[in-house]
């Protein structure tokens, strides 16, 4: 598609209100850290702690600190922590009520692994002597849709609750499950997010595929080796235009549109040419109602691995085409790591507080950008953008899953 | 104009066999087929429940290629298999273009034999010795992956998991994508797998069936005398179109979704069924009131139930607060048969909405009168006009489907399109 060639085809949605951000990350808790630290320019990824990992191949994450557990939730997994701290933000801020029983309210969560660290500590138990060491409360939080299970809970949540699991597109999926709910008018607001806590599983499991960079990650860069993974939790209070002004509620932003695709090219690899994520883009914009043109910005998967991101920049030459080389690129995966499951809310996330500021944040990672790329990676320090209005933000994942969204300023 | 969704193909297997035909009769039979599970490994503790609906894998070879197969985990691999049977089913078989194919599948444990494989490499043998292929198989959403790389459908691909819910909340998000024309067709699978590990922290949560005087292990549900699950494994690949794209190409509709709906009990404890009947009953009847159907309309229950002590009970008071001084209707709740798996579920529950006959609710002898329902056990039971699928999950979730046959039937009472309502 090119840039200034009209979106036509399915009828565009209709836009949904943004008022309230929650984030837990490498940065610190809540969204002011998080952007305090995307702003710097410095890295939040580094040693860890989660886990011993000297025997591992790399050694390097970007681990947050999991909130207090409140009372009555002693047995949540760090993930579940993690939402329950970003949910609580994303709340006050949007100044809703803590407990959600009187509202219209649903949510849509995206993680990939859940309370698998919480599971690894079973597990090793088990393997070990005497079995009965393993003590089965400690699986009581272990499943994927924990998390979200945890918020609904916590905050008296009666309206529908769900999980994506599709790997590292989850949560953008799971944003667009949301956006479809609250257009059809089945609720009035969302928490939509997600959350992933570092494990052993992952770690290894990239480490296997050589996916993960032993220095923090360098998205877009000649040099660049693989991603850093990382662990946290965002999430988005999401509701109609109507339920926000019936509210009085401050709108941040909006969820303009969604769209996703699968490369059905191979397990793990993109497609080269990124015509899966490509369509997954042009199906956000028809979503949204707007041309590749009106992009102002964009908040790309950006994992650092080479075949990603030169397919990546394959997929934005396709859709941009010569524009390009002049549009403001960022990947928060360079600042905080990947999130996996969570990664497409805390991007989200990222992408709004570009709009709040005013400026795209920069992607740290030391080296040149790959010229090869063509691409003009925001780097050093935050972009002022005045006047930016739209943005999309993209996510990639195991089996060729593609996903994403396009989002707006409140003005 | 609203959508009119259609399911126009369904395959399923599990212990039964393969194919419709296959869980009809193990339905009506309403005997269910139970193997030993294999415990060397050590994981579980004495005395616990030892049975489990196990599908025979070596079924297999004839719908996924053993090339193909090789690459797969067990779960991808019956999630292919039955998909290959749905598309059989719905007319959809070699030569189908599948760009506009999307893909949504269920689970609620994901990919656990291969999880359990990397775990012990990782933390036994040390995490150099983690293998790639296991990894890549070990998301949960491997299998929706393999169906689309086995079809190259390029449509949105997606998995939801939400314990025992993941089966319904796949079919709400798939119909959805029908009705907002995102896709001209959509596949649901479902899918689950019964391996040592998983029968045996079920066992350890006190969640499975136990063994009574005579040494059976039966899921009973809604009895008195109910003591748990019975662990299954198995897949079900539901095909979805709208009517008019089933017409034009020619396709009978088996049934039609009319309707979805979703809810929360934040009663729930995080690994058992909480005790918010009266809000989740509230829940289904707006879902029944915003969907225009009365309860006196729907001639057939289809229940998640299990023989949970929790879960059957949440169950029966959730429709019976629905339904207030309503006589309920006829309740099948196939799982006393199928075991716990939601595919079988899934695909049994719109087979009989379709006006298939069912079997009667298996282990079902004794009214518990704190629940005071009996489920359909035999005898004169009229195809549907309309049926209610529910599914109640351990954690909290809820999730239902409306679903008519597929004739349309004029002048029936039963609303024509598809929605989603508000709950």
């Amino acid at each position: 598609m090119s840039a200034d060639r009209p979106v036509a085809g399915r009828t565009a949605g209709t836009p949904i209100a943004i008022t309230g951000l929650g984030a837990v990350s490498g940065y610190g808790d809540g969204v002011e850290a998080l952007w305090a630290g995307l702003a710097s320019g410095t890295s939040a990824i580094g040693p860890f702690a989660r886990f011993e990992h000297a025997r591992f191949r790399t050694q390097l994450a970007s681990e947050s600190r999991a909130p207090a557990a409140s009372a009555g939730m002693q047995r949540s997994s760090i993930a579940d922590r993690f939402a329950l701290g970003a949910a609580r933000e994303a709340l006050a801020q949007a100044g809703l009520p803590s407990q959600l029983d009187e509202l219209e309210c649903g949510i849509y969560f995206g993680s990939s692994t859940g309370g698998m660290f919480e599971s690894e500590s079973y597990f090793a138990d088990l393997l070990g002597e005497p079995r009965r060491a393993a003590r089965i409360g400690r699986l009581s939080a272990q499943q994927t849709c924990s998390p979200g299970e945890s918020v609904g809970r916590a905050h008296g949540v009666l309206g529908p609750v769900q999980t994506v699991a599709s790997a590292c597109a989850s949560a953008t999926l799971a944003m667009g499950n949301a956006l479809a709910a609250l257009r059809a008018g089945e609720i009035d607001i969302a928490l939509a997010g997600g959350s992933d806590s570092l494990c052993r599983l992952t770690y290894a499991g990239f480490n296997s595929l050589r996916a993960v960079d032993p220095r923090a990650c360098r998205p877009f860069r000649s040099e660049r080796e693989g991603m850093s993974i990382g662990e946290g939790a965002a999430v988005l209070v999401l509701e109609t235009a109507a339920s926000a002004r019936a509210r009085g509620a401050r709108v941040l932003g909006w969820l303009l549109g969604a769209g996703a695709s699968c490369d059905a090219h191979h397990m793990t690899a993109p497609d080269p040419q990124g015509a899966g994520i490509a369509r997954a883009v042009e199906a956000a914009l028809v979503d949204a109602g707007l041309a590749a043109a009106a992009i102002d910005f964009v908040n790309v998967h950006g994992t650092g691995t080479p075949h990603n991101d030169a397919a990546e920049a394959s997929m934005l030459r396709a859709i941009f085409g010569d524009r390009l080389s002049r549009l403001p690129l960022t990947s928060s995966k360079g600042a905080i790591g990947h999130y996996l499951g969570a990664a497409g809310a805390i991007e989200a996330v990222a992408t709004m507080l570009c709009f709040l500021h005013g400026a795209v944040h920069p992607t740290p990672g030391e080296g040149a950008v790959d010229p090869a790329l063509g691409l003009d990676l925001v780097t050093g320090s935050p972009r002022p953008l005045a006047g930016a209005r739209y943005a999309l933000s993209t996510n990639l994942a195991f089996g060729g899953t593609n996903a994403a969204v396009v989002l707006g300023s409140a003005t | 104009m609203s959508t009119t969704v259609v399911v126009t193909g369904i395959g399923v297997l599990g212990a039964f066999g393969a194919g419709r035909a296959a869980l009809l009769a193990g339905l009506q039979a309403g005997t269910p087929r139970l193997r030993e599970v294999e415990r060397s490994a050590g994981y579980h503790r004495a005395g616990g429940s030892r049975l489990a609906a196990l599908a025979d894998l070596a079924e297999l070879g004839a719908l996924v290629p053993p090339a193909l197969s090789r690459r797969m985990s067990p779960p991808a691999r019956m999630a292919v298999a039955a998909m290959q049977l749905a598309l059989a089913d719905a007319g959809l078989g070699a030569g189908v273009d599948h760009a506009s194919t999307a893909i949504v599948t269920g689970t609620a444990f994901g990919p656990a034999w291969v999880t359990e494989q990397l775990l012990r490499q990782i933390l036994a043998q040390g995490p150099e010795q983690a293998s790639p292929a296991l990894f890549t198989e070990s998301v949960a959403s491997a299998s929706a992956a393999q169906m689309a790389l086995a079809i190259r459908a390029r449509g949105p691909n997606q998995t939801l998991t939400q314990r025992e819910a993941s089966d319904l909340l796949a079919l709400g998000e798939a119909a959805r994508w029908i009705r907002e024309d995102r896709c001209e067709r959509v596949l649901v699978g479902v899918v689950e797998e019964g391996v040592p590990i998983l029968h045996a922290l079920l066992d350890r949560f006190q969640a499975l069936a136990r063994a009574d005087q005579s040494g059976a292990e039966r899921a009973r549900p809604f009895d008195l005398h109910r003591t748990g699950l019975i662990a299954a494994e198995g897949a079900a690949v539901v095909v979805l179109e709208s009517a008019a794209t089933a017409a034009a190409r020619g396709a009978h509709p088996l049934c039609r979704l009319l309707a979805h709906g979703a809810a929360f009990d934040p009663t729930a404890q995080a690994h058992d069924w909480g005790h918010g009947e009266v809000r989740l009953g509230k829940s289904l009847r707006r879902f029944l009131d915003r969907s225009g159907v009365a309860p006196q309309a729907i001639d057939l229950i289809v229940s998640g139930a299990s023989g949970t002590r929790l879960g059957d009970r949440l169950e029966a008071l959730t429709l019976r607060a629905a339904w207030g001084s309503l006589p309920l209707p006829p309740i099948l709740a196939p799982k006393g048969t199928t075991g716990e798996y939601g595919g079988g579920f899934l695909a049994a529950a719109l087979l009989a909405a379709a006006g298939e006959r069912p079997g009667p609710t298996a282990g079902f002898t004794t009214v518990d009168p704190e629940l005071g329902l009996a489920p359909w056990t035999g005898g004169d039971l009229a195809a549907p006009r309309l049926a209610l699928v529910s599914a109640l999950a351990s954690g909290g979730a809820a999730a239902w489907a409306l679903v008519a046959p597929g004739a349309t039937n004029a002048g029936s009472g039963t609303p024509a399109d598809s929605t989603a309502a508000r709950t």
